[in-house]
């Protein structure tokens, strides 16, 4: 009995040095040992072989092909105006008051059919289809038994992920969580000082970088002369929690947000100690002239760290960019645009906060086989005379869609909740209503 | 792996693919469509159309939701109203607009533009009684226009009737003082409607995906 003990003692003892010499240390130096990079490598050519032996035992097509963006249909491009004229057509237009006719029916009725089978905003709350296997299957669907090899491998992908991977992740993601609340707590017993500062940034960059370890991340920034600065508003485009960790790797921020109970709380409470972020109270939500206040009262202090805010208010499925709210664009400042764009191809990185609760959303991620992302800086914007926050607010996405290779969508992420407001039903109404009336 | 499948199956797939001219693909694509809307559940409703937000901002949704619900356009000379639809009558009723890509002689076209005209026109005639009275033409007319105040209450009607008045002298060749004008009975409607090119103008272009894809459906 006491040598099992023993034995096992020296497991753990094994186990927790590994996880500190070869994880934690490089971690807190910002180094890397260049096994993530090899991981990935490895990685990408056995899903690649995978898909080619699921290509061959289709056997009908034997080519990698990608497939088309998720198109159903060939939409016509024309605006409404255009295409009621092509159906007139050189019909003569015998009605007295107005120019109505009985066949512009159809052109609803067409349009209305195009959106039953296709429509492009509820297939942005859905995770987005990938042209490969990347031998996870989730929910599955769509597996059919292809050849022994590939359920083998599948198979060995299954206990690797979930035996040696999950609980590597999680021990690291603990270690980082723990690490972040004890050591902002430290940190907060000291006097105000720069010192201050620079051991609470170090502390936090520390912990973010175990964190992304946690995960498996590997995260490519580009343009790092364009990176926040001091007094300015970092805007990105959200698909999940996960984004604050991405983000935080390389640089610290001001958080915003709600104030939880529990656990959050608690860390909430010790990240305040060490360097002011902004946490609301639910009731100060509700008041949006507070709220502006305060964040202005903070953006104007050019000490303080740049605040990270997720416009779209909701979290998106990484291939597009929905309607991101004024509040932030009206505060005045630097805007700093960040791109997020996660590659789908290691794990899927969206958070269906419909579908699973975050616990589950976590766990998902740690028993995925990475989480490769791009993070873009994009040089700071300002708005300019006359323009108002709405304009400065979409001129902003664009820009951010454009880097990330995202579709720029004007639709409200808030859709994923609610109905489709009744002003935006009257549209079309209103634009045929001109055409027959004037 | 490999998840009992409730529904069709790949070779019921094929006889409709022969009945109704859609591919093998379209129709496995199709297929995703009707079990997303209706949760993959076996038969669709009208409420699960409110998940195509799209479809919200149509003005005339109510009906064209209402047409697929609707026994006349099943093919089977039924007529009435349904509560829930299974694929093939979804399907049969998607075929209404689809294209056909082969060559037509001039009959096969003409039976086409019919078939067509006699969707829009079941879709028009609410109540089923051969004809489109001054009310279902003004209900449409009222449906298509804005409410807003930007527009007279009884605009909407006042274009109705003159329509209806042009539709009337137009077609009825001969009409005695007495007579009081019914409605636009199918052949008025194909007479009126001669210059439309409804079978171009009413088609959805559905793509022929070429993949080898393994979705993993996540």
């Amino acid at each position: 009995m006491e040598d099992a003990w023993d034995i096992a003692c020296l497991l753990i003892q094994l186990w927790f040095s590994v996880v500190v010499g070869l994880i934690m240390l490089p971690a807190m130096c910002g180094a890397s040992l260049g096994v993530t990079e090899i991981y990935i490598k490895v990685l990408v050519k056995t899903l690649e072989w995978a898909t080619l032996r699921i290509q061959r035992g289709r056997r009908d097509r034997p080519t990698l092909q990608s497939q088309l963006s998720n198109g159903l249909i060939d939409k016509e491009d024309g605006s409404m105006e255009e295409e009621i004229e092509e159906l007139r057509g050189s019909r003569p237009k015998p009605l007295a008051g107005g120019e109505f006719s009985l066949g512009d029916a159809s052109y609803f009725c067409r349009k209305g059919i195009e959106s039953i089978v296709e429509d492009e905003v509820t297939h942005r709350f859905t995770s987005e289809e990938l042209a490969s296997w990347n031998l996870l299957t989730r929910t599955n669907n769509n597996f059919h038994y292809i050849s022994a090899r590939v359920t083998i491998i599948w198979g060995l992908g299954v206990m690797i992920r979930y035996c040696v991977l999950a609980p590597l992740r999680i021990t690291l993601a603990s270690i980082g969580i723990g690490w972040l609340a004890i050591g902002t707590t430290l940190v907060g017993l000291l006097p105000r000082s720069r010192e201050k500062d620079w051991l609470s940034d170090r502390v936090h960059l520390t912990c973010y970088r175990i964190c992304a370890r946690g995960l498996s991340a590997t995260i490519r920034y580009h343009n790092k002369e364009n990176r926040p600065k001091k007094g300015g508003i970092c805007v990105a485009n959200h698909t999940s929690p996960i984004d604050i960790v991405i983000l935080a790797n390389d640089g610290c921020y001001a958080m915003v947000g709600q104030v939880h109970g529990g656990l959050m709380g608690v860390m909430q409470k010790s990240m305040l100690m060490s360097c002011p972020h902004i946490w609301f109270e639910r009731s100060e939500m509700k008041d949006r002239n507070a709220v502006a206040n305060r964040l202005r009262a903070h953006v104007a202090d050019k000490t303080k760290l740049p605040i990270l805010i997720f416009p779209e208010g909701t979290c998106i499925n990484n291939t597009s960019v929905m309607m991101f709210k004024k509040g932030s664009f009206e505060i005045g400042g630097n805007i700093h645009p960040v791109a997020i764009k996660y590659d789908p191809q290691f794990g899927d990185a969206f958070w269906n906060s419909g579908k699973y609760n975050m616990v589950s959303y976590l766990l998902r991620m740690m028993t995925s086989w990475a989480i490769v992302c791009n993070v873009w800086y994009l040089p700071p914007m300002t708005r300019q005379e006359g323009e108002d926050a709405v304009t400065f607010a979409n001129r902003v996405k664009s820009a951010i869609a454009h880097q990330g290779g995202l579709v720029d969508l004007s639709w409200d992420g808030g859709l994923k909740r609610e109905k489709v407001k009744e002003a935006y039903k009257e549209e079309q109404q209103r634009m045929y209503s001109s055409m027959i009336v004037g | 792996m490999g998840a009992a499948q409730s529904g069709p199956t790949e070779h019921e797939f094929q006889d409709i693919a022969d009945r109704t001219g859609f591919s093998l693909e379209q129709i496995r694509n199709l297929n995703k469509r009707f079990k997303w809307l209706n949760n993959h559940q076996e038969t669709l409703r009208r409420e699960d159309f409110e998940k195509v937000l799209n479809l919200s901002r149509n003005p005339i949704r109510a009906q064209i939701i209402q047409a697929f619900f609707d026994k006349r356009n099943f093919g089977m000379n039924e007529v009435g109203l349904v509560e829930e639809i299974g694929f093939e009558e979804f399907l049969t009723v998607m075929s209404y607009f689809k294209p056909s890509n082969k060559k037509l002689t001039e009959d096969e076209t003409e039976a086409l533009r019919t078939k067509k005209l006699r969707f829009l026109f079941n879709m028009h005639d609410t109540d089923n009684d051969g004809t489109i009275t001054l009310e279902e033409y003004r209900d449409l007319v009222e449906k298509l226009l804005s409410t807003c105040e930007t527009l007279e209450q009884d605009t909407a009607k006042d274009i109705a009737d003159a329509a209806m008045l042009e539709v009337a002298r137009t077609t009825v060749v001969h009409m005695e003082p007495h007579e009081v004008y019914e409605g636009v009975t199918f052949e008025q409607f194909q007479q009126i409607l001669k210059g439309l090119e409804l079978e171009t103008k009413m088609n959805v272009r559905f793509l022929q995906v070429n993949t080898t894809t393994m979705h993993c459906g996540k």
